[in-house]
């Protein structure tokens, strides 16, 4: 077969089997607007509990939340491959939902979600264990600081004071879900364009 | 001078080629996104596709999701091992033509 394979044949095919490597490997998923969508939800549920002055407040728009992004998340569909990497960052952020949804499910019915800041304090590093793993495995800087902005917020939920402390998570909110969010759904979109389909 | 290698007829396909590198970067992949990737038509890739099958190199999977037909594929590690292998007898032949 080689005797009629032209070295510049040979070199294609080398191209060919690189590119396709790499689209494969390309992530085109989007999940920018799951951050707006989450960080939207964490405002409403903040402002509900301190005006509404009720325990529902967080479980009730956790729980529209989490079927606002089922529903969304199927209506969009998919057909994108499995990758190890994928499934792993998915993974990471399923086990923060439930542990967060159990957790505060949990502390509200039982009454013991008295104490606001032990209740950011939580909330803030749980954000931050998941972004700064994400962030670790993708090795996304940006990610990676959203990560320490929320470990921030967790510390300033322990040691300020009532509004400082909500002023810390409401900015850390706009910062690492909607602003970046935003910025991840832009990248997506430049992402799939750049992914457009190779002649094979 | 050494032999120089025989390159895979089965991988040696420029469109099985792509499917094979394609699905070495994934677990699994869909009929649906490997056809959006290579820009095959639907018979053109589910025959390449079938040689490979027979080949033993890429392992089908039919399911439904949501009540709609699903074929996944993945690289089988025979196909792993022939896409391996194809890569070293292409440098191989490179190397052979710089020389030559």
């Amino acid at each position: 077969m080689q005797d009629n394979t032209t070295e510049q044949e040979l070199n294609e095919r080398l191209t060919l089997i690189e590119s396709m490597i790499a689209e494969g490997r390309r992530n085109t998923e989007s999940w920018g607007w799951t951050f707006v969508l989450w960080g939207v939800a964490y405002y409403v549920a903040l402002a509900w509990s301190e005006w509404g002055h009720t325990a529902w407040a967080w479980p009730a728009t956790m729980l529209v939340a989490v079927i606002v992004t089922v529903v969304v998340a199927s209506l969009k569909g998919s057909d994108h491959p499995e990758t190890t990497l994928g499934r792993a960052i998915g993974s990471i952020w399923i086990a923060l939902g439930v542990s967060m949804f159990v957790l505060f499910l949990a502390l509200g019915l039982s009454g013991r979600l008295t104490d606001q800041h032990l209740f950011l304090a939580v909330v803030a590093a749980i954000l931050g264990m998941a972004n700064g793993a994400s962030g670790l495995i993708l090795r996304w800087k940006i990610q990676f600081a959203c990560a320490v902005v929320w470990w921030v917020a967790a510390v300033a939920a322990c040691f300020g004071s009532d509004t400082q402390s909500t002023i810390v998570f409401v900015v850390a909110i706009f910062l690492c879900q909607i602003a970046f969010g935003i910025y991840g759904a832009i990248a997506e979109a430049q992402e799939r364009k750049r992914s457009a389909p190779i002649h094979a | 001078m050494p032999d120089l290698p025989e390159l895979n007829p089965v991988v040696h396909g420029r469109l099985r080629l792509a499917l094979l590198s394609l699905l070495s970067g994934v677990e699994e992949a869909e009929f649906t996104w490997l056809r959006a990737k290579t820009e095959a038509t639907d018979g053109n890739l589910g025959a390449q596709l079938l040689k490979l099958e027979e080949a033993g190199y890429v392992a089908v999977e039919k399911k439904f999701v949501s009540r709609k037909p699903q074929t996944v594929y993945r690289i089988s590690e025979a196909g792993r091992q022939a896409l391996t292998e194809y890569v070293e007898a292409l440098k191989q032949l490179l190397g052979a033509a710089i020389h030559a």
